[in-house]
């Protein structure tokens, strides 16, 4: 969707506001490590973990990025229907889908294309993952 | 409804209310630039991964709030690079295309970006540094738990290029919760929302508890992305491709959290609650309206009698053909059958002359031709009774001819006798016929009156008889039905043993096979495609074989049991008193979408108009490109997801998430890790006395009801609870930093530079809406 532009903007003088020069960044000693550009946030947690086992004093419950994680559920899961969301009374044994009655197994997962079964697996993380 | 012996027509409902999907829509006014900048007033910095709130502390409001998106866009014709940041990013869509957020999740990856979007906040509260530098306390937000690299990174930007004068952090809902108590030691229990994940975090005389504050990895980002799943699989086949800001615009107009989970998704379908819950989403579409004319009735009309006529015309032509065919074949019969009787009289060698003149082989020959010739004629007569002349003839004076011998005819009488004589055997054969067909109705009119007599002695014998025997059809029928279905699967028992006796048959069909076979064995080279021996095909019998093993027999059975299920049940509706329409098979079978689960979760609670087209015998291709079936294929009809997405927060394993969800965590909290303290003082106690939700999510209708309900489940009887909301549950951390800015806390909680050159970025100090030191 491109939407008419009401007035016309000077995208450079945009760019400026973001880019600079500021004058309240004009440190002529910074300097760039080199190492901290970009870090994919499996990485970045992975480091935290690393840095965490060099510290002595953590305890059981001090507040560090594992440990407020919430914990898993205790109370036994409710099933729900795959497709529709609703109550999943039943389980198709050949891919473990769950469905909510006879007609979301005749009309969808009867019929449905290889590989979708997948994707709806996806949704709740129960798919099958080849490495 | 009452049950009724004629099919009844369903009421007319009134049209749904459309809504448009809705893009993003391009900002029209530019982030202003602050004019009120001054030197040494903090500036509070809210960076969220959705939208960064920013302004200097000697205001109550935040200055700007801008999306946290940057983006880089090379002009290649200007030779320069061009880089956006905030809302501008939205103002060019060659830039919109190049999008990005410096968050991975929660999480700050992209520094760069980061730096951009801090310059870009800078600059638009008007920052001027004399020095070089900038001259203001700085007051940030950051997760609970951050990662110690995020906060180095961060400490460097702030310290070595903006050579900051003293920064500290803190936690955003606990900000939230700040701005909206009244003393800055209160109590409570925050839920905080979060872009990319979900907190629950205790506070006690203005102290968050950290230690026993936990994470759910569920915002409101990985919502919008479930329900864009969602409805991807539930609309494979939707021409337009939903983008992200459709989905999220989706989530926060219609989802919101239901009161009571399980009691809703149980009827969330029925039609009366369906009416108000599903929501018809339309994506723009173009139409093109009758762009062919349509053909008038009457050159249709035209049309048809011309087709007719031609027809009539053909059938004409073949019928004449036929006649003169079968004289020719007729006075063909008559020679032989003179020659047959000759021949009888003839030795061998005489008759094989006579038959090697007429062009026969031999005398098998000769009789094979005579009864190809028979059948033929016969077959011609069987077929002309039907439509022969009706008019009635008498038997006894129509063929005056056919009595006398033949020598005493002339020629021409000969040939009109051979005519009469065909005349006389068609209309033997229709006069059979005819009393076929009487003795058929009698014997049916005889069952009538049997079966008349039967209901006037015993009805309910009658009545009970006739309803078994259906039941007994319809058990059949059905059974057949799943036999042939059992066929499509290859698996299927049934089908193994198809294959099993296909198998079989093949193996004896020629009884040669155990010699065929061994001889195929000794010449190893064949195989079944270049067998020498095998000549299935040359007879054009063979191939008949493919005919008795079809499931030809059991469709033509189930085409049997059809009708005598149907002719059945006319008697039934006829005589029975207690046998309705109702009660028949066929509407036992016909789709009622009313009753179809499936239809209303994708339909909605109307009938989808294509079905109903079908029904009508509407053609295929008019149906395809009939407006209103065009607009209804760009609608998306929301309905159980409107409940569904929302509900994860509170049942996390709904998207796969291996985590407690939020009432599950309070309900640990307050009985278990704060021991159940619900008496006056206790610790429990002053938590639920005051539930703050928090966060973008907090916008979700019902949040506080369901919290209340859910809590209300797990507290002690008459526990007074008490859930509420932030005023502005986005805006408000802000205003939190804001308030918090001017406290004594907050001075002794900032780090200053020459604190971060000695003792390195690890360096915090601690205070009540913080982070822990780890150091």
């Amino acid at each position: 969707m491109s939407a008419p532009e009401k007035q016309p903007v000077d995208l450079y003088k945009l760019s400026e506001i973001a880019e600079g020069p500021h004058s309240f960044k004009q440190n002529p000693n910074r300097l760039r490590p080199p190492a901290r550009r970009y870090k994919p946030a499996r990485q970045v947690i992975g480091d935290e973990q690393k840095y965490l086992q060099t510290k002595e004093n953590i305890k059981f419950d001090t507040p560090t990025w594992f440990s407020v994680a919430a914990p898993p559920s205790l109370v036994p899961q409710k099933h729900y229907c795959d497709i529709t969301g609703l109550r999943g009374k039943y389980k198709n044994p050949a891919n473990s889908l769950r469905f909510h009655n006879v007609e979301i197994y005749q009309e969808i997962i009867k019929n449905m294309p290889p590989g979708v079964d997948q994707e709806y697996l996806e949704l709740r993380g129960a798919n099958v993952i080849l490495k | 409804m009452a049950p009724t012996k004629v099919k009844t027509e369903e009421p007319e409902l009134p049209p749904q209310k459309v809504h448009l999907l809705r893009d993003v829509v391009p900002p029209t006014d530019l982030d202003p630039i602050y004019s009120n900048y001054q030197t040494g007033v903090p500036i509070a910095l809210d960076i969220g991964c959705s939208s960064f709130k920013i302004g200097l502390t000697n205001s109550p409001e935040p200055h700007n709030i801008f999306p946290s998106v940057a983006a880089r866009y090379r002009d290649r014709k200007a030779l320069k690079t061009l880089t956006l940041a905030g809302k501008d990013v939205y103002r060019d869509s060659l830039v919109r295309s190049s999008i990005k957020t410096p968050f991975d999740g929660p999480l700050v990856t992209n520094w760069d970006y980061m730096e951009v979007l801090l310059d870009y906040s800078l600059a638009h509260l008007g920052v001027v540094g004399d020095n070089g530098r900038l001259n203001n306390p700085l007051i940030l937000t950051e997760p609970v738990g951050v990662p110690f690299s995020q906060r180095k990174n961060m400490y460097e930007i702030l310290f070595e290029a903006y050579q900051a004068p003293k920064v500290t952090f803190g936690i955003d809902s606990l900000f939230s919760f700040y701005a909206n108590s009244t003393s800055s030691t209160a109590s409570g229990l925050v839920i905080g929302t979060g872009h990319e994940s979900t907190h629950v975090i205790p506070v006690l005389h203005g102290k968050g508890i950290l230690s026993q504050t936990k994470r759910i990895d569920f915002g409101g980002h990985q919502a919008e992305q479930f329900l864009g799943k969602l409805l991807s699989l539930k609309y494979p086949y939707f021409p337009s491709k939903l983008n992200a800001h459709h989905t999220s615009n989706l989530f926060r107009d219609f989802c919101y959290v239901s009161k009571d989970y399980q009691e809703e998704i149980d009827h969330i379908l029925d039609m009366d609650k369906l009416e108000e819950a599903d929501i018809i989403v339309q994506a723009p579409v173009e139409i093109n309206v009758g762009t062919e004319k349509k053909k008038s009735e009457e050159e249709l009309a035209r049309q048809a009698a011309k087709r007719r006529e031609q027809g009539k015309r053909l059938q004409e032509q073949a019928q004449q053909k036929r006649l003169e065919k079968l004289i020719q074949k007729q006075e063909e019969w008559d020679y032989y059958s003179k020659f047959r009787e000759e021949s009888e009289k003839l030795n061998k060698s005489e008759l094989q002359a006579r038959l090697e003149t007429d062009g026969f082989d031999d005398l098998a020959d000769f009789n094979k031709y005579m009864s190809g010739l028979e059948k033929s004629l016969k077959k011609a007569h069987d077929q002309d009774i039907g439509e022969g002349d009706n008019h009635e003839v008498d038997p006894a004076s129509a063929w005056p001819l056919l009595d006398t011998p033949d020598d005493q005819l002339t020629e021409e009488q000969i040939k009109e006798k051979r005519k009469q004589r065909l005349h006389k055997a068609n209309y033997d054969a229709r006069e059979r016929s005819k009393e076929l067909k009487r003795q058929q109705e009698e014997e049916k009119a005889q069952y009538e009156r049997e079966q008349q007599e039967w209901r006037e002695k015993d009805l309910e014998d009658w009545c009970n008889v006739k309803r078994i025997h259906l039941a007994g059809l319809i058990s059949k029928y059905k059974e057949s039905i799943k036999l042939l279905e059992s066929f499509k699967d290859r698996k299927s028992a049934a089908a193994q043993q198809r294959m099993k006796n296909i198998a079989d048959l093949a193996n004896d069909e020629s009884g040669s096979t155990s010699a065929a076979s061994r001889k195929r064995r000794r010449n190893a080279n064949s195989t079944i495609d270049n067998d020498p021996n095998d000549t299935f095909g040359a007879n054009d019998d063979d191939w008949a074989v493919y005919r008795d093993i079809s499931n030809q027999k059991i469709e033509e059975e189930l085409g049997e049991t059809n009708q005598e299920i149907l002719s059945l049940e006319e008697e039934l509706l006829k005589f029975d008193p207690n046998f309705h329409h109702e009660d028949t098979f066929a509407a036992s079978q016909t789709f009622d979408w009313r009753n179809s689960v499936l239809h209303k979760f994708i339909h909605g609670p109307r009938q989808n108009i294509t079905i109903a087209m079908q029904a009508e015998g509407i053609n295929p291709d008019e149906i395809d490109n009939h407006p209103e079936i065009i607009r209804k294929n760009h609608q998306i009809h929301v309905n159980v997801e409107r409940i569904r997405v929302p509900e994860i927060l509170f049942q996390p394993h709904i998207a796969g998430l291996d985590q407690a969800g939020i009432s599950e965590i309070s309900s640990d909290l307050l009985n278990r890790s704060f021991g159940s303290s619900f008496y006056e003082g206790g610790d429990s106690l002053n938590l639920i006395r005051d539930v703050f939700v928090t966060g973008g999510l907090a916008h979700l209708p019902n949040f506080t009801t369901r919290v209340t309900n859910d809590f209300t489940s797990f507290l002690p009887v008459g526990a007074p609870i008490r859930v509420r909301t932030a005023r502005d549950p986005i805006g408000d951390s802000w205003r939190g930093m804001q308030k918090w800015a001017s406290s004594e806390e907050c001075e002794n909680s900032y780090i200053s530079k020459a604190d971060y050159e000695e003792y390195g970025p690890e360096y915090i100090k601690e205070h009540g809406l913080g982070n822990v030191s780890l150091r």
